[in-house]
């Protein structure tokens, strides 16, 4: 039960993240519930398999394909590209925090004298930033590629 | 009419120019691709697109004598990430295709398009501190850096809004965006609030991210369009930078060594 609290509550804060963040990219009105939506089933998705144990890098691209597959199911009802849903739900998946150690490992290396210290931050700076970089790869790989392999559907999904 | 010169002419520049705007207001390349051939095809056409990063190259053809042809090139219109304008312009391609509509009669719903509704600013800039704040939530954070990061977002955006509106350079925005909200985060540091300030300074600055440029630099690079995906990457890129260089800066200036 409070797992499944757990993800709820995950998926909520993502919806709201999700409603936010496709404002700066002015989509149709219509379009914001699905953002949400999306949003709170692929970050759920995301929270539950690394609960069972998978990999961030894992768990982001599955989220990310699932978020990609409903985004090509809703397009249709909206008559919105895909993408209106898709690219602003997968924006709450962003591993913000690897990206924010990074810089701040960039900083505090510039700022050592000492081998050890500088090696220290260096490894974090690599270590971070690899991280990130990989998962957002995986994720907009992701993403994608339903709109790739369903190219009929979603690319017809604005017809009158 | 149809298969003139003229006709050619007429339908080149709508097309072209309906190609950078759909270009300027943040869709793939495939789909500039799709929504023009499209078009073009309704009309006895073919359509070939050379899509730069801040310019146009189109070539229309009669389909049954490809030796008639034009090209122009059209400037890249730049306006925000709309997909607003990317649905409306998706759907005029398919009342042309179907015939609902002539190329005149788009070109004139084009224009109306363009001056289209958008997000209210004050809206928008509520919803933004409150999607960066559940972020925050999203990475861990508690009660206190929730609160902080929705102000530092309010304050960053704010400003952003502010200097885009006066015409100041993005990447001057973004980089003063990026160190006003990192120094408005890095409260919870310096008045030792909450039990996650590490958290409330590190997504202070996320709102900034540029995230569908790099959605859209991988699709045209799966795509094939190496070009535009380097130059949208490029973009992004060097937005990010800025956001760093803010971020290191607040960091400095507050003295801020964690990690």
């Amino acid at each position: 039960m409070m797992f499944l609290l757990e993800i709820f509550q995950d998926g909520f804060f993502a919806a709201i993240a999700a409603v936010g963040f496709s404002a700066i990219a002015h989509p149709p009105r219509a379009a914001y519930k699905y953002c949400a939506l999306i949003a709170a089933v692929g970050h759920g998705i995301r929270f539950m398999l690394m609960e069972y144990g998978m990999h961030i890098i894992a768990a982001a691209f599955a989220a990310s394909l699932s978020v990609g597959m409903l985004a090509i199911l809703f397009a249709p009802r909206v008559k919105c590209p895909p993408e209106t849903f898709s690219f602003p739900s997968l924006l709450p998946m962003i591993p913000g925090i690897y990206a924010y150690r990074a810089v701040q490992a960039l900083v505090l290396c510039l700022m050592q004298s000492e081998k050890v210290f500088f090696n220290h931050y260096l490894y974090l700076l690599a270590y971070n930033g690899l991280t990130a970089t990989i998962i957002i790869l995986g994720m907009v790989v992701g993403v994608t590629i339903p709109i790739f392999l369903f190219k009929r559907l979603s690319f017809s999904a604005t017809k009158g | 009419m149809s298969g003139t010169c003229e006709h050619l002419k007429e339908a080149g520049h709508f097309l072209s120019g309906y190609a950078a705007l759909l270009l300027g207001c943040g869709a793939t390349c495939i789909r500039i691709e799709k929504n023009v051939g499209r078009m073009a095809r309704s009309c006895g056409l073919t359509a070939d697109l050379v899509i730069l990063p801040a310019d146009i190259l189109l070539t229309v053809r009669r389909a049954d004598d490809s030796h008639i042809s034009y090209t122009c090139t059209t400037g890249v219109r730049k306006t925000s990430i709309s997909f607003f304008l990317n649905t409306e312009l998706s759907k005029l391609s398919w009342l042309v295709a179907e015939g609902k509509m002539n190329m005149r009669e788009a070109a004139e719903q084009v224009r109306g398009i363009g001056t289209g509704k958008v997000t209210d600013s004050r809206v928008m800039l509520f919803l933004v501190a409150a999607a960066n704040a559940s972020f925050c939530r999203l990475f861990g954070g508690d009660g206190v850096a929730m609160s902080i990061v929705f102000v530092a977002t309010l304050a960053g955006f704010l400003l952003k809004q502010c200097m885009l509106a006066d015409g100041a350079d993005v990447r001057l925005t973004t980089f003063l965006s990026a160190f006003f909200a990192a120094v408005a985060g890095s409260a919870g540091y310096v008045f030792g609030w909450g039990t996650t300030p590490e958290l409330a300074l590190g997504t202070s600055v996320l709102f900034l991210i540029p995230g569908i440029p790099y959605i859209n630099s991988m699709s045209d690079l799966l795509d094939g369009h190496y070009l535009c995906s380097f130059c949208r990457f490029m973009y992004a890129a060097v937005q990010t930078v800025c956001i760093s260089l803010g971020l290191c800066g607040a960091l400095l200036l507050m003295n801020l060594r964690i990690l």
